[in-house]
């Protein structure tokens, strides 16, 4: 009753697909019974059906292939065609190597030497790896071997000349006979910065201005000196104040009386100098 | 902290007894700066000078820029670097973009400043929809006269405060490409020249992100300066406290008067450009600008407008030192804020933490000041 309400419920369509498995698994049957079974074939029979060898062909013409004799002898000349066994013969560089290699087989043979290999090959891994991170990351390294606190003083344009090698007294001379005063008040400038440098009151470096320097000196006799120098310095250098010999006077007084507090001695009076410019 | 300046003690003309000038008499005074200029080129002609003193008189430049100092300071309390480096830059005729967290009176300096100006003053608030036309102004259909009329927008004024400029689009910053930096705006194939003098203060605010655009370098660099505005100290809290507290809170900007007029400004920087400067602080500037583009942190070096900036901001803060010549120590003292938004990072230095005047610093230090 179930499977009539399931064909009912299939349709014109169902029932054909259907009646067609039906009948094609009763063909199946009937064809699998009708079949023969294979007889077995007698020896005698097995071996009048041997295969036997062809006759060769003597009909089909086969083109003889000739060598050419010159340029067999071009390919035996060139050395990928000499088959000959090398020399068992080896130089004395080749025995050097040998004997280094047979040198470090013995050397990592031992227990410490297997030890050895072992981890210094992850060792030098791990090194490796570590180098190229911090090169990839651009890490300066160069302070952890305590170079990073002279940074400062390692990267200077050094076009200008050092004060610590200038002999002041031989230049500034010169300057005054050649009646260059502002070369002259520069040299004493530089003269008395050394002097401050020797004398620990303020740190030399190049890059640094000489309000750098002004602030570096504790408030007393010798900063007001050397602000008056500075200031003095500054309009000459930087401001391109012409100098006479009296003016000149002046910012040199200046510059001995910063030198002066540095010796402990009260500032003198300035020096003669050539009043002709 | 104690100020070392030496140029600071030496024998500059006093300002006035008041230690401000007023208006009227800034205005009168108009051909002063003129005769004190023929006065410097006589004595450089006559030879070698007398005493080591400002060859030009500064007396006026100093009396006008300490009024707008003591105007300003009559609402703002300290910042006295920050005010220096924008008289700086109105003195080198550059603009400037202040740049600071929000609350440290950024746009309200800018306001203050633009008040102590006589000249016409417009500000700008960028807005993320902010449009070109909005800024520079727009042609208008008139129909009784059947043709086309410009309207200029608030770009047409001498001082321009353009309020959280990196609000706006790249499309609304490239209009002021032109007027920032050859002081004209091109509308309909008509060129209007802006009036003299012209400066933009823009500020902007580095935390926010949301909403914001990254200027384009090409406008960053017509910035004379990029100035950052800091904290107040404890002490300056304190005051600001207390003065809002006295004045029950509100900031009265009808108390700052104007000092300076369009001539009085203008006859300011001609004696600015007069400024000497020798050859080897050419050089050194030239070198440190040079520097930005080799070092090995940086992924952008400063151009050439640099080295000009950082030379005309060296002579305007001479000048408001007391001085009539550029020292070493004006150019180390402006590097920063000329440089700082004219230089770009690589990814590996930004990614490390350093900073544009980190960079700065380094490259100052590998360079010797001449002497």
């Amino acid at each position: 009753m179930v499977e009539k309400l399931k064909l009912k419920k299939a349709g014109p369509g169902g029932c054909l697909a259907w009646c067609l498995l039906v009948v094609g698994y009763l063909a199946l049957a009937g064809a699998a019974q009708a079949a023969p079974a294979p007889k077995p074939v007698p020896p005698a029979a097995a071996a009048e059906f041997r295969p036997r060898p062809l006759p060769p062909d003597r009909i089909t013409p086969l083109p003889t292939r000739r060598l050419d004799a010159e340029r067999l002898r071009e390919l035996a000349s060139q050395r990928d065609f000499r088959y000959v066994e090398p020399s068992a013969r080896t130089d004395a560089w080749e025995a050097f190597w040998a004997r280094i290699w047979r040198w470090l087989g013995n050397l990592f043979d031992t227990p410490t030497g297997r030890v050895t290999w072992k981890y210094g090959v992850y060792a030098v891994a791990l090194a490796v790896l570590v180098y190229a991170v911090l090169k990839l990351m651009q890490v300066d390294v160069t302070g952890a071997f305590g170079r990073a606190g002279r940074r400062g003083q390692l990267e200077y344009d050094t076009a200008g000349e050092n004060i610590h090698e200038v002999d002041f007294r031989t230049r500034i001379a010169e300057a005054e006979a050649a009646g260059n005063f502002r070369l002259a008040t520069r040299l004493g400038y530089l003269e008395v910065l050394k002097h401050l440098t020797d004398g620990g009151f303020i740190q030399w470096q190049p890059d640094k201005t000489n309000h750098a320097y002004l602030t570096e000196l504790a408030a007393g006799p010798l900063r007001d000196a050397f602000r008056a120098a500075t200031r003095e310095f500054e309009y000459v250098w930087y401001g391109d104040l012409r100098l006479n010999a009296a003016l000149y006077q002046q910012a040199r007084a200046s510059q001995r009386a910063v030198s002066s507090l540095l010796a402990g001695r009260p500032a003198p009076v300035s020096a003669a100098i050539p009043q002709s410019a | 902290m104690e100020n070392e300046n030496p140029d600071l003690t030496s024998p500059t003309p006093a300002p006035d007894a008041t230690g401000s000038t007023p208006p009227s008499a800034a205005n009168t005074t108009a051909e002063a700066p003129a005769a004190a200029e023929t006065q410097s080129a006589a004595e450089a002609a006559t030879g070698p000078a007398n005493s080591f003193g400002p060859r030009t008189d500064f007396a006026r430049l100093t009396a006008q820029t300490e009024a707008i100092k003591a105007e300003i300071g009559k609402i703002i309390v300290g910042q006295q670097d920050l005010l220096e480096l924008l008289l700086t830059a109105i003195l080198a005729d550059g603009h400037v973009l202040l740049e600071g967290v929000p609350g440290v009176a950024k746009t309200l300096m800018a306001k203050l400043l633009a008040r102590t100006l006589e000249v016409p003053f417009s500000r700008i608030q960028f807005t993320p929809d902010l449009m070109p036309s909005d800024v520079l102004g727009t042609s208008v259909f008139r129909q009784n006269k059947a043709d086309f009329e410009f309207r200029p927008g608030p770009i047409f004024a001498s001082v321009v405060l353009i309020d959280e400029i990196n609000r706006a689009p790249a499309k609304t910053q490239s209009a002021l490409f032109e007027v920032m930096e050859e002081r004209t705006v091109t509308q309909d194939g008509t060129t209007y020249g802006m009036p003299e003098p012209f400066l933009v203060l823009a500020t902007q605010n580095p935390v926010e992100q949301e909403g914001t655009y990254r200027l384009p370098e090409a406008q960053l660099d017509r910035f004379l300066f990029k100035l950052h505005v800091g904290y107040p100290s404890l002490a300056e809290e304190v005051q600001i406290l207390q003065g809002h507290h006295a004045g029950f809170g509100g900031t009265n900007l009808e108390a700052v008067q104007p000092i300076l007029s369009a001539d009085d400004l203008a006859s300011l920087r001609r004696q600015v450009r007069q400024q000497r400067v020798e050859a080897n602080i050419l050089e050194y500037i030239a070198k440190l600008v040079g520097q930005t583009r080799a070092h090995k942190s940086l992924y952008l070096g400063a151009s050439p407008r640099a080295s000009l900036a950082l030379l005309n901001g060296a002579k305007a803060l001479a000048a408001l030192r007391g001085r009539d010549f550029v020292t070493p120590e004006d150019v180390q003292f402006l590097a920063p804020s000329v440089l700082r938004h004219r230089i770009m990072l690589t990814p590996e230095r930004e990614m490390e933490g350093g900073t544009p005047d980190d960079v700065v610093k380094q490259i100052m230090q590998q360079i010797e000041v001449p002497r």
